[in-house]
């Protein structure tokens, strides 16, 4: 058991050292992405700098609070894409049969799967989060909980990507769902949950986990707390075992399928 | 020992029918209908370990299922599957460690990297170690005379180097059966005798048992001593080559020049092909008439030339593909 | 013109077959507009009844027009397809063909979003006036001289794009100009009128694409006045006429490129 998850840690990492070696033949566009995505982020700030100009506090929230916000949604989203990237699209590879090459390997195929590619821009998210961290908020405490959070939070976010994504191995438009809702989770992960009120803010902390992802942590940031810690903790494993499971109940419909045009 | 064994194997597949326009996609959303394909049909065959196999028949008749069942991608509605002695739907992890797969176009190497690193990425995946893997690599790459462009980026590889890079990425943990889907499709004759000859030779050095699907009949002539031809989803022909020749060949073409008109079409068990002056193409039946009795027939003092062949076996494939019965 | 004319209707007339593909993104826009609401109620809340000079309800137009125009104009054929199209050398086979590629790509792309257009533009007028009704001091008849503020609007906005799309020519990548562009124009273009901006920081917005992609015809809406449209319609003539003339120049600047390359 132990040394096969070991395997398994190597080929991942191998995987994507491998991705980004791919992503670096080109070494100017590797660069221009990366930069660009930082000054892509960057335009935030302006877009904050004014609205706590009109108003000191919003959403009990002040302009270091937003940064440490958005440095956090920015490395989570880093670190998910970096590692995980075809998570998110899964449903192109599960409508047009493309999971065929990961069955005939001997090793787990969602791990296999989500692994196989990378996006180098989330490189640039991946750094400007910590670059706010140390601008806005820095103490090593802050750094070490900060990669915490953008471990478990990455986490949640991949496992959340293939639990919609595997819509797609029942609906069909599946990816439109996925993709709305993958969306619609970074659209919220970037603003303060205190504008939202009634519905919609359970809905950020259940259907679409963006509580748990980014304000939890950036709260116990702010303020530690072991109790939400350890909720937090265990969403995460929670998450990652519902994926898996139903990652692979699709699995055995693809595989039993009938479902494809493009598979016989 | 058998290598494949497959007992009834039926797989079917339901294939959306989608109707135009914005009507058609809406109602294809609330209540989409499907149309079933039997895509096999109660298939029957086994495979001897060491054997090389071809698999053939038209677009659309079953081979790439087949394949899919086999390795364990596609689980069959119908009929029992054993692979080395394992059941590809139940242990598709345990199989995997025994079938290398190999799918025409599709590759499975990094372009970006050189075949060496390709090559310790797959052992790695197969959980071979460091010096495992270092050592299969210098192995294969004596074997199949890779050393010219072993370090050099897949990308920058001609095409057949690719594929020969690609073949042997899926021997780095020394499969027992190999699946080989249209490994020769789009090369060059020069490129293509070069793949025969390492499938050849993998197959003589390692005992790998192969499973081949080809187009090209020069593939199937070459490596195979037994081929199985399935159409619509059936088996149509199960034999060996050799047999199969030797039905399929009673026929002989027999091409004559003479220095004047000679008329055969009397003659029972001759047909004639083309007749144009002196130069004459008959196809001759064995079963009819002896070869010997036929040469007998022509006046050896009035011939120029000569040359007797046997009816390709492209011809006697699409013979069999456009009759879809069981001819044995 | 008559054969954009017809490439307009031929693309128009293709877009109606995904209707529910267009539905079906809403979602994303809906989103923006929520969380940016809500940000305005919250902002709003419990001080005076102006910000800037603007009332929340104002300002809640503000932003549903300035979202229909981002929304509703965004299509991958001035990006994705006209870098790729440059990437490919598809470029080169449409320069023997008796049109111009730059109008043809215009025309293409007005086609292909003005179905989208007229949906965002409805369901926004929906949610405009479920979450706080009718605008006061509205008159339809200034909607005869707003209409053309926004079809320059959107011309300009596919002229900059193309002036992105077209460094492709000589770039890699360009799509992380595109994620600038479209950044400056959502976080600042959409969500504030210039008013709100610093003093020192309002020249400058007054002269960046802003000012004529999404802040000229979203105030003329909210808060007419002639003086306002003779200076939006001032200012979107010169931006019109300079992008014109940077991207034919880019262009046959790029074409030779090509040329000399051989694709």
């Amino acid at each position: 058991m132990l040394t096969a998850a070991k395997q398994q840690g190597k080929v991942l990492l191998l995987s994507v050292k491998y991705n980004i070696m791919r992503q670096m033949t080109n070494r100017a566009a590797f660069i221009t992405n990366i930069t660009f995505m930082i000054l892509n982020n960057a335009t935030f700030i302006i877009q904050w700098m004014i609205l706590f100009h009109l108003k000191e506090d919003i959403g009990g929230y002040h302009m270091n609070d937003v940064m440490v916000l958005w440095g956090l949604a920015a490395s989570t989203y880093g670190l998910s894409h970096i590692f995980f990237q075809t998570a998110y699209n899964l449903p192109d590879l599960i409508i047009n049969g493309k999971l065929d090459s990961y069955l005939v390997q001997p090793k787990n195929v969602l791990l296999g799967v989500i692994s196989s590619g990378t996006n180098t821009s989330a490189i640039g998210d991946l750094l400007y989060g910590y670059l706010i961290i140390c601008i806005f908020r820095f103490s090593i405490v802050n750094l070490l909980l900060f990669t915490l959070f953008s471990i478990t939070g990455a986490l949640i976010l991949t496992a959340f990507a293939i639990l919609t994504g595997s819509l797609s191995f029942w609906i069909v438009k599946g990816d439109m769902i996925s993709g709305n809702l993958h969306s619609v989770l970074l659209h919220f992960s970037t603003y303060p949950d205190g504008i939202f009120k009634g519905i919609i803010r359970l809905l950020l902390y259940t259907l679409i986990p963006v509580g748990l992802i980014i304000y939890l942590p950036v709260k116990m940031i702010l303020r530690f707390d072991p109790f939400t810690l350890l909720l937090l903790l265990g969403f995460t494993v929670l998450i990652i075992f519902l994926a898996f499971f139903v990652f692979y109940k699709g699995l055995r419909r693809y595989s039993s399928s009938n479902l494809m045009s493009a598979r016989i | 020992m058998k290598a494949i064994q497959v007992k009834n194997l039926s797989k079917t597949f339901k294939v959306k029918v989608k109707e135009k326009g914005f009507r058609g996609s809406m109602s294809s959303i609330i209540k989409p209908r499907y149309k079933s394909i039997l895509a096999v049909d109660n298939i029957s065959f086994e495979v001897e370990q060491g054997e090389i196999l071809a698999f053939i028949g038209p677009n659309g008749a079953g081979k790439s299922t087949t394949i899919k069942m086999l390795t364990g991608i596609l689980y069959p509605n119908n009929g029992e599957v054993s692979v080395m002695n394992i059941n590809p739907c139940a242990k598709r992890k345990q199989l995997a460690y025994k079938i290398g797969t190999v799918f025409g176009q599709k590759e499975q190497l990094w372009t970006h990297l050189t075949p060496y690193d390709n090559f310790k990425f797959f052992g790695a995946i197969y959980d071979l170690a460091d010096t495992v893997i270092e050592e299969r690599i210098n192995e294969l790459k004596k074997t199949f005379e890779l050393e010219e462009f072993i370090n050099t980026p897949v990308r920058n590889l001609s095409l057949g180097q690719r594929i020969r890079c690609e073949i042997v990425a899926s021997l780095i943990h020394k499969p027992e059966v190999l699946f080989l889907d249209e490994p020769t499709i789009g090369l060059d004759p020069v490129v293509k005798e070069n793949i025969r000859e390492l499938i050849k030779k993998m197959n003589r050095e390692y005992q790998t048992t192969v499973f081949l699907t080809s187009h090209d009949v020069g593939d199937i002539e070459k490596l195979c001593k037994r081929i199985i031809i399935v159409n619509h989803g059936r088996i149509v022909l199960d034999d060996s080559m050799e047999h199969l020749k030797y039905h399929y060949l009673n026929k002989k073409i027999v091409e004559v020049k003479m220095k004047e008109t000679v008329d055969f079409t009397a003659e029972e068990g001759i047909t004639v092909l083309k007749s144009k002056g002196g130069n004459l193409k008959l196809a001759i039946d064995t079963t009819k008439k002896k070869i010997n009795d036929a040469l007998r027939l022509i006046d050896a003092d009035n011939m120029i030339d000569i040359n007797i062949s046997n009816v390709p076996l492209e011809n006697i494939i699409t013979e069999i593909y456009r009759e879809n019965k069981v001819l044995l | 013109m008559r054969k954009y004319i017809f490439i307009f209707k031929t693309t128009f007339l293709e877009s109606l077959q995904y209707t529910l593909n267009i539905i079906l993104g809403f979602v994303s826009f809906f989103v923006v507009l929520f969380v940016f609401l809500n940000l305005w109620q919250y902002i709003y809340a419990d001080s005076t009844n102006l910000i800037s000079g603007y009332s929340m309800e104002q300002m809640i137009w503000y932003v549903i027009i300035t979202e229909i125009i981002f929304f509703g104009t965004r299509n991958r054929t001035l990006t994705g397809q006209m870098t790729s199209d440059i990437k490919s050398g598809t470029i080169a086979y449409n320069m023997n063909k008796p049109y111009n590629y730059i109008y043809y790509i215009v025309s293409r792309h007005l086609g292909e979003i003005t179905l989208r257009f007229f949906l965002y533009l409805g369901i926004g007028i929906l949610i405009g006036y479920h979450f706080v009704g009718g605008l006061a001091g509205f008159q339809a008849v200034n909607l005869i001289l707003i209409v053309p503020v926004f079809l320059l609007g959107t011309l300009i906005n596919s002229f900059l794009r193309m002036c992105i799309s077209i460094l492709s020519f000589w770039m890699e990548d360009a799509g992380p100009y595109h994620w600038i562009y479209d950044k400056i124009i959502i976080v600042v273009g959409t969500l504030f009128p210039v008013e709100m901006f610093p003093d020192w920081a309002q020249p400058l917005i007054k002269f960046s694409p802003i000012y004529v992609v999404t802040y000229g015809p979203a105030k003329l809406v909210i808060d007419f006045s002639m003086e306002m449209l003779w200076r939006v319609l001032l200012a979107q003539g010169i931006y019109l006429g300079i992008t014109i003339i940077i991207i034919t120049v880019m262009y046959q600047k790029g074409v030779k490129k090509l040329n000399v390359n051989g694709g």
